[in-house]
């Protein structure tokens, strides 16, 4: 179940999503704008995403296989049909009701918009936040371990 | 108070009043109402933005608890605190919280809380995406998005003096009702432009944290590839833009600084390790 429900939120992760390019791009041979070109896709072509580098994603299009610019994708192909009830949803409904029927609103408890309305304050979690919380100072010690380097870089004008 | 700005407060409070009535003004009345417009319209200091972003945090976990597991909300929070240090307010009160739900959403509270789902965190694929939708995030508390939604809503929904009392003023019934609306904002969403400056501003705050800046177009990737009508979105989307337009405004405005910091760590393995319990 658990796996089940796993393989279905990550799509990305050693399974191909179809996806679209949605202008003229190139397929390049490696992740970068000085390499190669593999072909050109003109725009609305239907390709397989595999995975991401940077703002490169690389794709197994007709053309070939190659890197496009991520944010010239978008996902679902032309005309199919979009991931959704079929996902995450849709298990629990089942898990739940023994049924897919239709009502998916009470079919995933949690946070919704009539949980928001209802909210009573809860002040012992909100205690419990104060216990996770981390200093600045841990916070900078977290960063160098992971060798991410602050950068001074200004707002967009 | 000049008596300049009284007489200004008194004439935008009550300008009906004012030309046609005035024989029968009860002037103190008049007064107290000039008062509650200042001070609902005054500039909301840290400590009363932490004082009811305490009690809208209160609220939000009452619809929704935090996980319990200490390693990820310590994880969470590191990464948080580091990113919101890059930030205009690094020294406020930045707590951050796991909720316990499988929808796909996340909270920023005026005063420096911010609250990301369960659902979205097994979403994603990276620390650098769990940046980039933290420093989306601490955008709103810098900019103080959801703060003057508040102050905006607390003038149209109660009366000039009651909104001055609710914003200043921990207890009563016009407080409860201001955090009560003030909870109810994150059903109805913000404005689509701070949605969008947030996008903008928060790629600058992950840059900023020396994080690969695609951390949230993946994100956001990843929610255009979902179904609006699927329910673990269904708020998210109707509180939000369109992903599909939140990327091509990214792609249009700042596809130049996401490409300059693109190639800064991702933190892929550090991600699965430190989450692999909430999984």
């Amino acid at each position: 179940m658990r796996l089940l429900v796993l393989a279905l939120l990550f799509p990305l992760l050693g399974h191909a999503e179809p996806a679209t390019v949605i202008r003229a791009t190139e397929l390049k041979s490696e992740p970068a704008t000085d390499a190669s070109t593999v072909a050109q896709l003109p725009e609305n072509t239907a390709v397989e995403a595999l995975d991401r580098q940077g703002g490169w994603t690389r794709v197994k299009a007709a053309a070939g296989e190659g890197w496009v610019k991520m944010l010239a994708l978008r996902y679902g192909g032309p005309g199919s049909a979009k991931k959704g009830e079929t996902g995450i949803a849709q298990i629990f409904n089942v898990a739940r009701t023994g049924s897919s029927g239709t009502q998916v609103t009470t079919g995933v408890r949690g946070l919704d918009e009539e949980k928001l309305a209802n909210a009573q304050p809860n002040p012992g979690e909100l205690d419990k936040l104060d216990k996770f919380a981390v200093e600045r100072k841990a916070a900078a010690g977290f960063a160098a371990k992971g060798k991410l380097a602050a950068q001074q870089v200004d707002y967009p004008k | 108070m000049t008596r300049a700005a009284l007489l200004l407060a008194l004439l935008i409070a009550g300008p009906a009043q004012a030309q046609f009535k005035l024989p029968d003004l009860n002037i103190n009345k008049l007064i107290d109402t000039a008062k509650g417009v200042v001070k609902a319209t005054h500039e909301i200091n840290e400590s009363e933005e932490i004082a009811i972003g305490h009690d809208v945090a209160a609220r939000l976990l009452g619809a929704a608890p935090l996980m319990n597991d200490m390693r990820v909300q310590r994880y969470v929070n590191s990464v948080g605190r580091w990113l919101a240090s890059q930030s205009e307010r690094p020294d406020l009160p930045w707590r951050f919280g796991v909720m316990d739900a499988p929808q796909l959403n996340a909270f920023a509270v005026p005063g420096g809380t911010i609250f990301i789902t369960r659902g979205l965190l097994e979403s994603m694929h990276s620390e650098a995406e769990l940046a980039g939708v933290l420093s989306h995030e601490i955008v709103h508390v810098v900019r103080k998005h959801h703060l003057k939604a508040i102050q905006k809503g607390a003038l149209t929904q109660l009366s000039a003096d009651a909104a001055g009392a609710a914003l200043n003023n921990v207890n009563g019934e016009a407080r409860k009702k201001l955090i009560a609306f003030g909870t109810e904002m994150y059903s109805r969403g913000l404005d689509k432009g701070d949605e969008f400056e947030a996008d903008r501003l928060g790629v600058v705050i992950a840059a900023r944290g020396g994080y690969d800046t695609y951390g949230l177009p993946a994100v956001l990737q990843t929610l255009q590839g979902m179904n609006a009508k699927d329910s673990t979105v269904a708020l998210m989307f109707k509180t939000h833009p369109a992903p599909s337009e939140r990327l091509d405004t990214l792609a249009a405005k700042m596809q130049p600084l996401l490409d300059s910091y693109s190639s800064q760590p991702q933190l892929r393995e550090r991600f699965a390790l430190e989450t692999k319990t909430a999984r």
